[in-house]
């Protein structure tokens, strides 16, 4: 595999491969199916390298700068080769472990996961704590040289199909009283229940812990730094994952227009107002990229891409249901199911509304509330 | 030009329009040599020089210079210019606004009958950052505003409903910036001047709203920089005008065009 030095090289190359390597989705669209692809798509990426770029070499990439991941994901989603996000989750669990995991613990399970040879999760939410969570009760106790964990945690994407978790719990009381751990799924104790979801795709689930044994070396940094954890993996989230996002909405823009009528002038207000609100964030995720490979620190100012980027999903999938009217209530189509999922762009990875918070708080400097 | 140059450029400029607006700026700015900027380093001079309009709520004709520099014309001139609802305005140099006029009658601004087409790209960028400056502006006052003025034993930025509205007024004129900077082809400038105008309304809602009766009267400089965003939108088409013609396009080509790549 030849070193790229430009982005350019990078993305001309992989095209190249891609059109010789067919990796495209077979008929069967059940979530099954979506994270076989998934492990697929993975799995040749990696072995082929392209999955490695962009990785320090000591949890098996092949180093290069982090906007290769950019390219790459937006080519995997432009092509439609797999679900986008849940392709994304490698952007959050990798620089966790990279950060947090033990050197030889990140090395040994990071290729894992980028290979395709697993799915994680991230346990965080809890009955009892979804934006408020500092409050989170899943408590950890310290028995030798293990940890015993009980609780629960909800809404864990992934959970059914995950060997391993990413687990926020409970070692003190406040902020600094939160631990994180890396935990095999399949210690006893931990029961998994998936649940339904509004949109049909049942991508998450309940996750019960019953003095599950955990043993100390697979705790992610010090006691109390799991609430820096948390607020590490924002930035990963809302830069990366974003870009490859915003390039999965624009292949449903394309499909709109191939489906709307040619002729007809009057959805040119909707349709470009709903193209505007998705170059706008493009846009804004370029400039965060650029920012990213200058090395700067990325910070609440993410909240702002991620306002823009759940307004403008939402806002296309509106758009969807207006032009194409009866479609996805009447028929058999992916639109529904699209639709539906697109309500959860202001709920998932922070709501609407902290977002605001924090914009106030942080950006604004307006105070408390 | 390096960064540094660009911020003592920008420090010089904001104290000249701070000290004077219309032909008086336009003579200053001249003399500081605007002219040559435009033709040197148009991609600082724009967004510098525009921005900075905005957020000083100063004015001057310097639009038809952009407009003259990109048709290839001679500078000092001013050009009949497009206007929202098919209609053409000229923008007077050496004059000052006045009553009756304009909804913004500090800008001298006078429609004729019809025109002669202009290249509109770099116009409409030099617009976009006006109206990106002009929503900073806005914005700047309320937040001043709610963190002073206590109702109900607490200064109004700590309700959310009011720390809401200017979150959502950031949001918005950070995205339209984000487009104005990826601009760089006329698609992608109107683009960016529909995002920059759609913002500026958006900051002119939220910002009047939270600054409640003060902000309604005439001493405060608020009602001001509504209107210089009101008549700034229209100016080379307006935001809904250009969203739909976005709109056109994607119906013509089929598909979306990615204009910023990595
Ligand atoms: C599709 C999907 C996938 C998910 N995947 C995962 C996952 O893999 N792992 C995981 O840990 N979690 C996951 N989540 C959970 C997600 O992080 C939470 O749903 C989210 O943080 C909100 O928490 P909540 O649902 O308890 O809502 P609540 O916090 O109860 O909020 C309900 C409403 O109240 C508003 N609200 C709450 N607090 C405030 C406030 N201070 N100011 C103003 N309004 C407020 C919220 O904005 C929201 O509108 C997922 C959620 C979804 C929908």
């Amino acid at each position: 595999m030849n070193a790229f030095t430009t982005v350019a090289e990078f993305r001309s190359a992989l095209r190249t491969w891609l059109d010789d390597h067919d990796l495209s989705p077979g008929p069967d669209h059940s979530l099954d199916a979506q994270v076989a692809q998934l492990g697929r798509v993975r799995r040749e990426l990696y072995d082929a390298g392209w999955m490695r770029y962009g990785w320090p070499a000591e949890v098996g990439g092949l180093a290069g700068p982090a906007v290769f991941r950019a390219v790459l994901g937006e080519e995997v989603a432009t092509r439609g080769l797999a679900e986008p996000g849940i392709y994304s989750m490698v952007e959050v669990l990798t620089p966790t472990m990279i950060s947090y995991a033990r050197p030889e613990l990140a090395a040994e399970m990071v290729p894992l996961l980028l290979g395709g040879r697993e799915q994680w999760c991230q346990g965080f939410s809890e009955p009892g704590s979804g934006s408020d969570l500092a409050s989170l009760t899943t408590r950890a106790v310290p028995h030798g040289d293990t940890w015993e964990i009980s609780g629960q945690k909800v809404w864990t994407s992934l959970a059914q199909y995950a060997t391993r978790c990413v687990l926020l719990t409970r070692t003190a009381p406040g902020h600094d009283g939160i631990t994180a751990f890396f935990v095999d799924m399949d210690t006893p104790g931990i029961t998994v229940r998936p649940l339904r979801t509004m949109h049909g795709v049942d991508e998450f689930a309940e996750v019960f812990f019953d003095d599950v044994v955990v043993p100390a070396d697979r705790m992610l940094g010090r006691p109390g730094d799991g609430w820096r954890l948390a607020m590490d993996l924002l930035p990963h989230e809302r830069s990366t994952c974003f870009w490859h996002r915003i390039a999965h909405l624009y292949t449903r823009l394309d499909r709109l227009l191939d489906e709307t009528d040619e002729r007809n002038e009057t959805d040119d207000a909707a349709l470009g107002a709903a193209y505007l609100a998705l170059h706008t964030v493009r846009c804004r995720s370029h400039a965060t990229q650029r920012r990213l490979a200058e090395g700067a620190r990325l910070g609440p100012e993410t909240s702002v891409d991620k306002v823009l980027l759940a307004t403008a999903e939402q806002q296309l999938f509106d758009t969807v249901r207006d032009l194409l009217p009866g479609v996805l209530e009447l028929t058999d189509t992916p639109w529904r199911s699209e639709y539906l999922y697109a309500k959860a762009a202001t709920i998932y990875g922070g709501t609407a509304e902290i977002q605001r918070n924090i914009i106030a708080r942080r950006l604004l400097d307006l105070g408390r509330e | 030009m390096d960064p540094a140059e660009v911020e003592l450029l920008a420090e010089t400029l904001r104290k000249t329009m701070t000290a004077a607006s219309g032909p008086a700026l336009d003579a200053a700015l001249a003399e500081l040599g605007w002219p040559e900027l435009l033709a040197e380093y148009p991609e600082v001079a724009i967004p510098t020089v525009f921005r900075l309009l905005g957020e000083t709520g100063a004015h001057a004709p310097l639009l038809n210079d952009v407009v003259l520099h990109a048709a290839g014309r001679p500078q000092g001139g001013a050009p009949e210019l497009p206007y929202a609802g098919g209609r053409w305005v000229v923008w007077e140099r050496g004059a000052d606004g006045g009553p009756g006029g304009v909804l913004d009658d500090e800008l001298p601004l006078r429609t004729v009958p019809t025109g002669n087409p202009v290249p509109l790209a770099a116009g409409r960028r030099a617009l976009g950052w006006w109206l990106a400056g002009t929503g900073r502006a806005m914005l700047s006052l309320a937040r001043t505003h709610v963190l002073d003025r206590v109702q109900f034993g607490r200064p109004l930025a700590s309700f959310q409903a009011v720390r809401h509205r200017l979150a959502e007024t950031l949001v918005a004129l950070d995205g339209a910036e984000a487009a104005l900077v990826a601009a760089d082809d006329p698609f992608g400038s109107l683009l960016a001047k529909a995002a920059a105008g759609q913002a500026a309304l958006t900051a002119a809602r939220h910002c009047q709203q939270v600054l409640g009766g003060v902000g309604f009267t005439a001493e405060h400089s608020l009602n001001r920089h509504v209107r210089r965003a009101l008549v700034l939108d229209g100016l080379l088409g307006s935001s809904r005008e250009l969203t739909r013609e976005a709109g056109a396009r994607l119906r013509a080509e089929g598909s979306a065009p990615r204009l910023v790549q990595l």
